[in-house]
């Protein structure tokens, strides 16, 4: 990489930071996620604005091609193992194993209809949908089951916790459902990139499938038992936080390199070694919260800013398909974890409310979409179908949510929290 | 509901005592008549498993030199499965407390398998007291500790730690709230400002604070020195090395809100912390009511 090139990225990475968070705050406070924000910061910044109307400007500085463009991928790459470390993080498997039968049955019922009825709907309309062919459609088939699957933990988190609903026994049956939903949805997502390596190779793929399980089965068993004893010596024997955050790290991306190169992504390994890690009795809050930090604040808006440099939003903007894909998944997860929660011995009303929280599909869904568009198991109107719907499902469950619990449905937002305020005001 | 589930927690009425002939027994005989000069019950002791004469009589022989009277004690002898039996007979005799001796730490297979001693409270429909190397000497209960987390059982768990510290005349008793640091993260992400997310969690403090000051005031402590502690870390890890760094002599749990299984062990548990490695002796409370 030449003078030019540092400075062409440097700037690059300067302009997606803060425009990301100039956005991205802007939409917070109308109470929305604040990737939605950052994606509108991509889709200014890439071809469906700024390559439209200044096509040679957009290709000096957030190119996509040669060394800049290399060098942006390799960056993007990194965040999305780290935000999905984070992710894993966020999984606590006593949370989910406490959580009791109505949880287990919320999440098991919202993933299997879910999964059943994407699964139904890729492999009868992977055409229409622009799913790619592969393995005979299932792969497609498969992905679209996981898209509908997935749920988007901090976006209820927040939601609930905006609702002063976080700590109530529905409050924890969601993010326990919503916990389970993650970590067997990036687990068949693993299966689905491991299935694109294999070709028709039966055999392969069983390797790779068995591999899967082995990696997930162990990182979490052994791997959490030595993981509980390394890190009290870390944090003894090594400068804080530098020491611990270097070992967490460490271990992500050992945990990504180990997967990658036995055929499944990168992600699941990082996902994995975040669940292993984030269960860990000796992970302090402060450490969780710096590793927390750095990762949603720096690298995770690099990440969901450069979408917008991949696909052309506007021109890739097909309403039909867009509206099936969201009507899909609201009916899929209402479906599946009201259905859950119903079985488990909740009141329809706490059920429906169970499978609106359910249905918040967050940045998950993005990173979901963005990987299979890369993977070429996806069409790009899918995935402007996909980030949409991730969208309107995170923006609706808080509404939805209070209507439901509570009765009363207010956006909750007002011009002043908005606008700046004003010099003696 | 049958009248088991509407009786209350305390006091102890009935004690059932889990014996077997192990080298322990005898300081588990001693025990038990320190629970039943404390309070002031009759003594349920159930031994399930073969026995000859000779081991009869010698338990006999035990309970007369513990001092037993022949009218506040009764042996029931079973056979069958160990923890199965004992249930039953608790379930059947309506026992408010079963006590039973455990080593502090088991081996890691044992653990996993799960010994008479944690399979029982691991699946008690009432209280339990686990003895952790019992041996002969009265040890005096000064510090009790007592898990004050946001959940329904508490009230019952913290009257009865209060209960046993008055009956015990224990010095103090210390109230442990735990603080999970992987929920705080939930509620830590970027879509809250650094006062968001403060204030979320001073509200949600402020909460568990004002429930557990509501439970305290409604608990009559008499003397007693009752010290609330906020402990940040995993639920059941913290409050068990506070037991241990402190030095408590009994460590009271609530009961878990399922039958925990193997796979409790490998994703652990709050209370798996605790059976895992027992800091001292452990009290599970089982608020029947709850259930």
């Amino acid at each position: 990489m030449n003078h030019a090139e540092l400075i062409n990225l440097l700037f690059c990475l300067g302009i997606m930071l803060l425009l990301g968070r100039v956005l991205g705050e802007f939409f917070r406070k109308l109470k929305m996620p604040l990737v939605v924000g950052e994606l509108l910061a991509g889709l200014i910044l890439g071809p469906s604005l700024l390559g439209k109307f200044y096509p040679e400007l957009n290709q000096l500085i957030f190119t996509t091609k040669g060394n800049v463009g290399m060098a942006l991928n390799g960056i993007t790459t990194i965040s999305v193992v780290m935000l999905l470390f984070v992710a894993g993080m966020e999984v606590e498997l006593s949370i989910i194993r406490q959580q009791g039968t109505t949880a287990f049955k919320s999440s098991l019922v919202g993933l299997l209809i879910p999964l059943g009825l994407g699964f139904a709907a890729g492999y009868y309309f992977a055409d229409w949908l622009g799913g790619k062919g592969q393995h005979d459609g299932k792969v497609f088939a498969l992905f679209m089951g996981t898209a509908m699957a997935i749920s988007a933990l901090p976006v209820i988190a927040r939601t609930l916790m905006d609702l002063d609903l976080f700590k109530t026994k529905i409050g924890m049956i969601i993010i326990a459902a919503a916990m389970f939903d993650d970590l067997i949805g990036w687990i068949l997502f693993s299966v689905v990139l491991g299935m694109i390596h294999t070709g028709s190779d039966q055999f392969e793929f069983l390797y790779i499938l068995g591999y899967t399980f082995l990696y997930a089965i162990l990182m979490l068993t052994a791997g959490r038992i030595i993981i509980n004893r390394a890190l009290p010596w870390a944090q003894r024997n090594l400068s804080w936080p530098g020491g611990v955050l270097a070992f967490s790290f460490g271990l992500a991306f050992l945990g990504a390199a180990l997967t990658e190169k036995i055929g499944i992504h990168a992600i699941f390994g990082a996902f994995i070694a975040g669940v292993a890690i984030g269960d860990s009795v000796h992970l302090n809050e402060k450490t969780r919260d710096i590793i927390h930090q750095f990762v949603t604040n720096i690298f995770a808006p690099l990440f969901f800013v450069s979408v917008g440099f991949k696909v052309d939003f506007i021109k890739n903007f097909d309403l039909s398909i867009v509206t099936v894909v969201l009507v899909l998944a609201i009916a899929c997860k209402l479906l599946g974890a009201g259905l859950g929660a119903l079985w488990g011995g909740l009141s329809f009303r706490e059920a429906s409310a169970v499978g609106f929280g359910m249905n918040a599909r967050g940045a998950m869904e993005i990173v979901l979409g963005l990987l299979a568009l890369q993977a070429g198991v996806i069409s790009e109107p899918l995935f402007v179908a996909l980030v949409v719907m991730a969208v309107i499902t995170s923006v609706m469950a808080g509404p939805m949510l209070q209507y439901l619990l509570t009765g009363e449905m207010k956006v909750n937002v007002k011009l002043r929290d908005i606008l700046p305020v004003k010099e003696g005001e | 509901m049958s009248n088991i589930e509407k009786k209350p927690v305390y006091p102890f009425e009935k004690i059932a005592v889990a014996v077997a002939f192990s080298p322990n027994i005898e300081a588990i005989i001693a025990a038990s008549k320190r629970l039943q000069n404390i309070f002031n019950v009759s003594i349920l002791f159930i031994h399930v498993g073969n026995h000859d004469a000779a081991q009869e009589t010698y338990l006999k022989e035990l309970i007369t030199r513990f001092a037993f009277e022949q009218n506040n004690h009764e042996i029931i002898w079973e056979t069958g499965d160990t923890v199965d039996k004992i249930l039953e007979v608790c379930k059947a005799r309506q026992v408010d407390l079963l006590v039973a001796g455990a080593l502090e730490k088991e081996s890691l297979l044992k653990y996993f398998l799960g010994s008479v001693a944690r399979k029982l409270c691991r699946r008690a429909k009432c209280s339990i007291l686990m003895l952790r190397d019992p041996d002969l000497l009265n040890k005096p209960v000064q510090r009790i500790v007592v898990e004050g987390s946001d959940h329904p059982k508490t009230v019952a768990t913290i009257e009865a730690a209060i209960y046993v510290a008055k009956a015990t005349h224990a010095l103090a008793v210390d109230v442990i709230q735990e603080e999970d640091p992987g929920r705080l993260a939930l509620i830590r992400s970027d879509a809250f400002t650094d006062n968001e997310a403060d204030n979320n969690r001073e509200k949600m403090l402020k909460h568990e604070n004002e429930k557990l000051e509501e439970i305290l005031s409604c608990t009559d402590c008499g003397n007693l020195k009752v010290n609330v502690e906020r402990l940040e870390g995993k639920p059941g890890f913290m409050i068990t090395k506070y037991a241990r760094e402190h030095e408590a002599d009994l460590l009271v749990l609530n009961s878990p809100d399922t039958k925990l299984n193997v796979i409790d062990r490998v994703f652990p548990h709050d209370i798996e912390f605790a059976l895992a490695d027992l800091p001292c002796d452990l009290l599970i409370v089982h608020s029947r009511t709850d259930d």
